[in-house]
Order: structure tokens, then sequence, then C-alpha cells
């Protein structure tokens, strides 16, 4: 009997909708009426029996965003999905907890997540389109979601037609596609063009060392050349266009870099003057190197040296330590500086011109240094065999960029940032103690450092913290981080029963005795309560904050502990950093200038905390933050217990306002004793 | 209101099926869901009533678990799965006071008794026994096959064996060379073993009330564990007066009085009608959805119905409708398994869904590649639903496409 009054009701709202909804039901299709039936049902569904009707919903969709004239059908209905409860009971529920950056992968995967992703954009677009409102969302907020999905994600909108016809696409990304054009064509391809410009300068301003990601999202941006955005943006992408491919005369012209090296045979020296200013300007503003650049450099080498200073974007430093290195910098190119190694030019810039370089017998023995087996196999991934380069001149290519951008090293995908922040250290102060390790870890596949006074090698040791490490890292880091990461977590398990945090003698031991001695953690060990915040705050203010620390500038990174927390402020994880300096900026207003391994440095933090990375004086490669929003992040630092002001000095006011935002962000996830 | 909620009694399900849950709850009538503790929780977010209770512990925990219905004030259990069926009769024979309940149940979880039982009350079943050790089967197997005088042990006709107590398929292997009883782990025994029966193979959906058949629905099988549709063609329902006849043996047979019944048969083309087995619980194979879909009444609100006592005649004349001659039309579908052993691709032919008799299918390509290896018929990757006037084209439809290959 129930049955029956449920018939009717649905046979009741099928009569209604046309009445509202003249234009489409004009000319429905039969898919249309099954969609909308499939939607109707779900909706006069009970919360706790919407899982039996969400898969109609999702395979009819599936169907319809298989070809380009179903996604405006689908957008009819999207305003509903939330009402309907398309998304009830899985991870796309609530749109407020949507991340654009996790978007590309969800589309990506075959299968049933990427329609519920896909279904998700639409009514992502219904909000920007102002067809449903949204309690928490705003129309410009929606807006700016989806411009950055498509920013990162300009791939899946490359033209399918000009494809082979024997490859066939597979349906979830022909689904994609269609998503693609669609969202395209409601929003503005310029606001997209411009997003996506803000994603490369933001990710080029940070100089990481490995710009395989850059490098991609530039190459899909060409794709936005063609359509209807603003001239600015075309300038900026072209720039950075011509920025990896070709950024001079001679280079645009070339059909390859054979061509090329036969055109600067014939140019005059004037002309490679030119060649080598642009190249080198081109370098300096985007960070990003040219294959060609490569092959000028190994050309002005052998005939023209004394262009070299301006093709390397030397200062007078630079000058100098050029001069002072000949020999070396002649044998440095001739080894390492190839096409595929281009990169390393911009390290080798940066290298010369931090000058005071003590390295050229450090340096010469990697150029003959027997590599290990296992370590050939793991740099030989790194580019490819056709040009040449030997596996000794990828290791000096990577030594060359980890010194000219220590704080361009990143950590990839993995969990390594303890390693990734202690090669950057090494290569900012302790530039001996990293060439051991290179030599060692090259040679002999094995690491050995003290700790306490014992030895550890890091070839008899098997666990790490990072269980897979995968290979988007720059050479370096290849041979280093797996014996730095087994040797830390070894370190680390023989204090596991001190009844204090480890890393107080770990990090001395590992990273180097510059660290300081004193070390404070806010969550007890043994209790795992957060206690005594107060004191940890005002105790780092007397430490660290000029107006507070009695004039007791950093000497060295500290290396510290922060809370990783998402965009709502929810906590992610435990995070390495270093905090590079501590300095006013220009506004007066004090700033802890850090490096970040995660080469994502501008990540919003939420409430409002959002590390930047320009603007602020920030050096290459490093982040900022107001001085109390990274208090706010942070579980551990270290500190000179002889070198502190007084902690009485800092007033409650500073302390509560740290501590409201570690309340009510990280904070929730622990006690507060 | 809230005085009625007090007073009512109220239906315990013992398993957790959201269909289930969602058509008693449209019954407007107090309930409780007993089923595995990870319900618990999507359960209190959504006003269910719940008490938590796993099935795989020693019958004897029942009174514990009656405790707790009967706090709640519980006036009938049902069983939603196989594994609950016994429980259901243990809970009714507390609730009601009468210990055969129990027992009555138990005969339903046994294959090897309720074949035994069936024989007894006179219907027709294949020659069986029961085995314990591999050397049962092959003297089972061979003599099967002396007494057909067929003795070329390379073309033996094939026996079937189960074990006693799994639900459908599960388990279920039919064997004709004695190479085939070695693969059988020694954990399956004890196992029912029976004669090969031919013919067409059918399953009957019977919903009782106070011992009488109040609606019976006969399902077509088109191939076992694959394909089916309801209600069956003519030529399989022009048999229903005897189908019917060999339901009332068997409910009377079995004492069943309340409840839905779930046998499975073989028509010889002679007419003849042999008992396969039979359960108490909801059928597979998508079953209940087709009986919604023809007849337009919820099976699931009908077994609730059957199971309770209390129901009136009139209620229950009310709420089913005419056999056959009421149905819209044929409603059938394909359970379909890949043949591959990983899954890159579906492969859905247009032909498929631009046929008119075509109303949905729910295939997606799993996030595991890996095809999981298969118990009994196991789990199917997804089903080809169809509606239809007319029987013959639904047969050969799903005969049809159950060749074709939808996972590449």
């Amino acid at each position: 009997m129930t049955t029956i009054t449920r018939e009717r009701k649905t046979s009741t709202t099928r009569r209604k909708t046309p009445v509202a909804r003249k234009k489409a039901s004009a000319k429905q299709s039969p898919l249309e009426v099954k969609f909308e039936v499939a939607l109707q049902t779900l909706n006069a569904a009970k919360p706790f029996a919407k899982s039996l009707y969400q898969t109609d919903v999702y395979q009819l969709a599936n169907e319809l965003a298989s070809t380009p004239e179903g996604m405006p059908i689908l957008f009819n209905y999207a305003h509903q999905f939330d009402e309907a409860g398309v998304f009830l009971g899985g991870e796309w529920e609530d749109p407020t907890k949507l991340q654009p950056p996790f978007v590309g992968g969800s589309l990506r995967l075959r299968g049933i997540y990427s329609i519920v992703e896909l279904l998700s954009e639409m009514r992502i677009l219904a909000i920007a389109k102002g067809t449903y409102k949204h309690e928490s969302i705003s129309g410009e907020e929606a807006s700016a979601f989806l411009n950055e999905v498509i920013a990162l994600n300009l791939d899946l909108l490359i033209s399918t037609d000009s494809t082979d016809d024997n490859i066939e696409i597979e349906e979830h990304l022909l689904r994609a596609h269609n998503l693609f054009t669609y969202l395209g064509q409601e929003l503005s391809f310029s606001a997209i063009a411009d997003k996506m410009v803000q994603e490369i300068e933001r990710m080029t301003v940070q100089r990481p060392i490995i710009t395989r990601r850059i490098i991609e999202l530039i190459e899909t941006s060409q794709e936005l050349i063609g359509n209807d955005i603003e001239d600015q943006s075309v300038f900026a992408l072209e720039k950075y266009l011509r920025a990896t491919d070709a950024p001079t005369p001679l280079s645009t012209e070339a059909t390859d870099h054979r061509d090329y090296r036969l055109k600067l045979d014939q140019a005059s020296e004037e002309v490679l003057a030119t060649e080598a200013k642009l190249f080198a300007d081109s370098m300096a503003e985007t960070g990003l190197v040219s294959p060609y650049h490569a092959v000028l450099i190994r050309f002005l080498n052998r005939k023209y040296e004394y262009i070299l200073p301006t093709s390397l974007d030397l200062t007078e430093i630079g000058i100098s330590s050029f001069t002072d290195n000949k020999g070396l910098i002649h044998d440095i190119i001739q080894l390492a500086i190839y096409p595929e190694t281009r990169q390393a030019i911009y390290g080798l810039s940066r290298m010369l011109n931090r000058g005071d370089l003590q390295i050229e017998a450090a340096l010469r023995q990697l150029f003959e240094l027997p590599v290990h087996a296992h370590v050939k196999g793991a740099l030989s991934n790194f580019v490819n065999e056709e040009n040449g380069i030997s596996v000794n001149g990828i290791l000096v290519a990577g030594v060359v960029s980890v010194l000219g951008q220590p704080l361009g090293i990143g950590q990839g995908q993995n969990a390594i940032c303890q390693s990734a922040r202690a090669i950057s250290l090494w290569a900012q102060f302790n530039v001996e103690k990293l060439f051991d390790m290179i030599t060692h870890a090259a040679r002999d596949n094995n690491i050995e450092m003290s700790f306490e006074g014992e030895l550890i090698n890091s070839n008899l040791l098997i666990d790490g913290v990072a269980s897979n490490i995968n290979q988007d890292l720059d050479p370096v880091s290849i041979i280093l981080v797996p014996h730095l990461d087994k040797i830390y977590n070894e370190m680390m398990k023989r204090t596991l029963l001190r009844g204090e945090d480890g890393h107080k003698w770990v990090n001395r031991e590992f990273y180097g005795e510059w660290i300081p001695s004193g070390f404070i953690n806010v969550i007890d060990p043994l209790t795992l309560k957060v206690t005594n915040y107060t004191s940890f705050v005002k105790l780092f203010y007397a430490t660290h904050h000029p107006d507070y620390n009695e004039g007791h500038n950093m000497l060295y990174p500290n290396p510290v502990g922060i809370f990783l927390t998402n965009v709502h402020g929810e906590l992610l994880g435990l995070h390495a950093v270093s905090i590079q300096r501590i300095e006013k900026d220009q506004n007066g207003e004090c700033r802890i200038y850090f490096y970040n391994p995660n080469n994502d440095s501008t990540q919003n933090w939420g409430q409002d905390i959002k590390a930047s990375v320009s603007g602020f004086g920030e050096l290459e490669g490093e982040s900022s933050l107001p001085f109390h929003e990274f208090v706010s992040r942070m579980y551990a630092y270290h500190y000179n217990p002889y070198e502190q002001g007084d902690t009485y000095m800092v007033e409650g006011a500073v302390v509560e306002k740290v501590e409201m935002l570690a309340k009510n962000s990280w904070g929730k996830n622990y006690v507060w004793a | 209101m809230e005085m009625k909620e007090k007073n009512e009694k109220i239906t315990a399900l013992l398993g957790w099926s959201l269909q289930a849950i969602e058509a008693i709850d449209k019954l407007n009538r107090p309930y409780v869901v007993v089923g595995p503790p990870e319900f618990k929780p999507f359960a209190d977010n959504n006003g269910i009533l719940f008490v938590p209770w796993q099935f795989n512990v020693p019958i004897e925990h029942s009174v514990e678990l009656y405790e707790q219905l009967k706090e709640l004030n519980t006036k009938v259990a049902i069983p939603i799965y196989e594994e609950t069926v016994e429980w259901a009769g243990m809970l009714n024979s507390l609730i009601w006071e009468n210990p055969k309940v129990f027992n009555k149940s138990l005969l339903l979880r046994d294959k090897s008794l309720m074949k035994r039982r069936a024989h007894l009350a006179g219907l027709r079943v294949g020659v069986f026994e029961e085995a314990f050790t591999k050397e049962n089967i092959k003297h089972f197997l061979k003599r099967m096959n002396e007494a057909l005088l067929n003795t070329d042990e390379e073309n033996f006709e094939p026996i079937h064996v189960k074990p006693f107590d799994k639900a459908g398929t599960v388990g279920h292997r039919m064997i004709s060379k004695y190479e085939e009883i070695e693969e059988i782990d020694d954990s399956e025994f004890p196992l029912l073993m029976e004669s090969h029966l031919e013919g067409q193979e059918f399953s009957c959906e019977a919903f009782v009330h106070n011992g009488k058949v109040k609606f019976l629905n006969i399902t077509e099988y088109v191939k076992l564990g694959h394909s089916n549709f309801v209600p069956a063609s003519p030529t399989l329902e022009q048999w229903r007066p005897q189908i019917r006849a060999t339901i009332e043996k068997l409910v009377e047979a079995f004492e069943v009085t309340h409840g839905i019944l779930h046998p499975e048969f073989f028509l010889t083309p002679d007419g003849t009608i042999y008992f396969g087995e039979v359960a108490a619980r909801i059928p597979g194979g998508h079953i209940f959805e087709h009986i919604e879909r023809v007849y337009g009444f919820s099976p699931y609100q009908g077994q609730v119905l059957c199971s309770d006592p209390d129901t009136t005649e009139e209620e229950l004349n009310a709420f089913f409708p005419e056999e056959v001659v009421s149905a819209k039309g044929h409603s059938g579908n394909l359970m379909v398994y890949p043949k591959v052993k990983s899954i890159n691709k579906l492969n859905i032919p247009t032909e498929l869904k631009e046929h008119p008799y075509f109303l949905k299918h729910n295939m997606f390509i799993p996030t595991t590649a890996k095809v999981a290896e298969r118990v009994g018929y196991g789990n199917h990757y997804g089903s080809i639903y169809f509606f239809g006037e007319d029987s013959k084209e639904m047969r050969s439809l799903l005969e049809e496409y159950e060749k074709h290959n939808f996972y590449l």
C-alpha cells in the first residue's frame, strides 16, 4: 500500500517539473528522462537509503558526460544535487572541504570516483553561475575554485580531435575533457589563464631545483594562448614558454640543438654576447633554463670563455669566483652541463654568485669517483643516455644545483622532509660534510654517522621513515636520502625510552653541532598532552623575537617542527622546516623567513595563515609568515639558553593571540593540560 | 504518538539490508535492526533503532539477544540472510514460547535434513547421500553411474555436491571426474551429494501467512547464477497449478506458518517437478527487485507482513495483487562476471543500450583492476536490467548477452 503511495508521489512530481522548466522539457532525450527520474527517486529516499539510489544517478550521469551535449543537461540539474543527496555519505558531501589540487587526481581515476568528482564540479559551477545558492560558498569562491581546477589540469582540456585515430581515449578521460570544455565555455578562459600564470609564478619564484611540474604547466598552458584571454596573460605565458624553449633570436630560428650549434659557429662575437645576455636575463627572471642555453655555454666554454660570465648572469662576486676557478668551471661545464642537465646552469650561476667557494678538490674528486652500481642505476633514470653525459656528470650537475640553490631542494611526494632539510642546511653551512657524504654514498652506497659515540652505518639498517622513495628528486637527494632517512630513523629509535622528545639529541648529532642545545616541545611525550603552552610561546619570543631577545641574532638556521594544517586549519601531520632568519619587513612587521622542503610554500594553513614567497623581501626559496602566525603552528624548536631575553617581558596578550590560533586549529586534536 | 510508540510491539530485522530497512520504514511500523556492530554509527546517525550483534557466535548466546529484544517489546524476528534463519527461529521460539519454531528453522539450514524432510513428504527429489570424506564422494559417483549402466569413467554422468549450510551456490560443485574430488578442501565437509537433474530450473517466492500461500511468484532461470526473469514465461507458468500444489505440500511438510519460502525446482519436459532445495530468506539474483518492478508491491514489506502473525487477512488481500495477470511485463537481469583476470575497460554495446528492453546497468570499472576469485557464483561485477512484454525476447536477450565480454 505504501508503495502505491510512493508511485503516485513520483508521478505527481514528474508532472510538475516540466512546468517549472519549460525550455528543457520540449526536447528531453530519453537519457535525460531516465536521469531525471533517477535523481527524483534519490531525492525521495530517506537519508539512510540514499546509497541504494546513488549508483543509478552516477551511471546515467556517466552516460550523459560521455558526450559534450550531455554536459548542459547535467548542469540543468546540478543545483539539485546536494539536496537530492548525490554526494551524501562520501568525501564529496561537504563542498567547503574540497580542495582544487585533489580534483585532477580523482578525475583521472577510472570508475566511480571520477564520476562523483565530475558531478561535484557541476555542483560548484551551479554555485558559480548562481543557479544554486550555497550557504557558505559564494559565487566568486566557486569560480575561483573552478579556475584553479582548470589551471591545474589544463592537459585534460587539450583537444582530443588532434590525437591519432588509433589511440582510443579512455572513457573517464573523455568525460573529464567534456567537463573541462564545458567549464571553459561557462567560465572565462581569461580568468583561467590568469590563475595559470599565478600558479607558474608562485612555483617559479621559489626557484626549485626540480622543475618538471612547472614545465608541464607551462607546456599545457600553450593551449590557452589561442583562446580569448588577456594580453597580459598571453605575454606572461609566452615569456615562460620562451624561457623553457627558445628565448633568443638565434635559438628561435634553429630547428634543433645541432642546427643552433652550427648557427653559433657562424655568428659574430656581438651576436654571441647578445645571445648570452638574453639567456641570462630569461634565466634570472624565471629561474628556468632553455636547453639551447646549455648548447651556447658548451660552445662558449670552448671558444669564447670571456662571454661565459655574461651567459651565467654573474654578479661582481660571481665574476671574481669565476676568475679564481676558471679551470674548475671549464671542467664542470665540459662534464656536467648538457641540454638534459640545463637546470644546473642556474645552480652554477647562483653557486658562483655565492662566492667564497673552497670546493675545487672535493668537486674534482667527484669527477672520476667510481660510482657504486646501485647508485649508477638510480642516477641513470635521471636523464636519457642519448647525449653521452656520464653518471659522474649527472652527479656533478646535481651538486652544483644543490650548492647554488640550497633552498631549492624539494622532497617531492616523499615523506622525507627531515633529510631534505638536512641537505639544505649542509649545502649552506657545512659543504665539507655534504661532500663527504656524497662521496661515501656514491662510492660505497653507505653513509656512516655517529650517535653519542656509536657509529651507525646506513647499509646495515632496513627501515626508514619513508616507505617508498620516488624518483622525483634532484640527483644529490636521490643518492643521499635513502641513507639519511634510515639513519635518522635509527637515531630516533635509540632515544625512544628517554621520556623526552628524541629530536632534542638527534637534531644536534644529525644536522650538526651548531644546532643550539636547548630544546622544547609542546607535547609532553608521556601524557601526549599540550603542556605549558604559555612558556613555550614566551620562551620562543624571548629567544627569537628581536623585540624581546636582547639582540641575539640567529647565526644558523633553526630546524623546527611544525603542525601542518589544511585550509580549514585541520591537522594534517607533522612537518620539518627550518627558520632561515627573523627580520622586520618593509612595514615594520616582524616575520619569520623559513625554508619549507615541500616546495609548495604558499600553502594555505587555514585561519588566514598563508605563507608568502614574495613581496616581503623573501630570498629565493624562502617563505615567510608574520612572527605570531608561524609560532602558532610550531610544536618544537631549539634555542640557546645563554642567548635569551626575559620571558616575563613577553606580554600576556601576545601569548593569548598565538594560543587562540593554536587551540582552534591543530590544538583540537590534542588534550590541553 | 509517544504513547503509541511505547505500547506498540516492534519487529526485529536480523541482518543489515538497506532495502529491507527502507521497506519496513515505509510501512510506518516500529522496528529494530539487529546487525554487525560496524553499522552502529550509521544507524545512530540516521535514527535507526539498532542492536549490535555478531551472528557468528554459537546460537546459545541467543538468550542475550532475546533479553535485549524483549526489553524493546519485540513481537517477531525476521531473518534477512541465510545465516540469520536459525537465529530468527530461536528468537521467535523464545518470544512465542514455542520451541518447535527453532527446530523447524534448523530444517531450513541443513540441506541434507531438508532433502529428507521433502522426500518424506512425498516431493520428488534426486538421489542423494551425505558425504563426510572424499571416499564417500568417489563411491557415490561410481554407484550413481553404475545405476545408470555407465562404466565409462571418462564420460561419467555428473553429480552435485554442496555444503549443508551455505546460501545459494556457495560451495556448489558439479563433479564427473575423480580428480575433481581431490580439489575439494577438507574444511568443506560435510557435503550433500545429489544426482544431476535435467530440466528447466526455476525458483519460487512464496509469501506464507497462517500456513497459507498468499502470493506465489515463479522466477524463471535462464542460466543459474547468471540470469533470470519474473514472472516466468507462459511455457513455465502453464504449470502453475502443479507448482502451487507442490509449494503447498512443502509448506505443510516444513510446517511453515509465517514468512517467505524460496525453493528451487527442476521441471522435466513431461511436467514432473523435482525439489532442489529451499530457503526461508530473501532470495538473491535481484528477484525482489523484479517482483517490485512488475507487480508494484515491495516484497520486503510482503515478508514483514507475512512474518507477523497479527497481520489481518484483509491487510494481506489488499497488499498482494493478482498473480501473473497483474504483472506489467517481464523484469529480468543478467549478472555479469568478468571473463578476464584484470579489468581495463568496459565494453557496453550501443545496441544493448538502445534496445527497448534495456533499463539500466550498474557496471563501473572497479578501482582495483584485478578480478577477485569466485566463490560459488561469487560476487558479480554488476548487473544489467531488462524490462519488456515478451518473455521470448527477454530470454534471448539474456542468453545473447551472457556470452558478451563486458569487461576487457
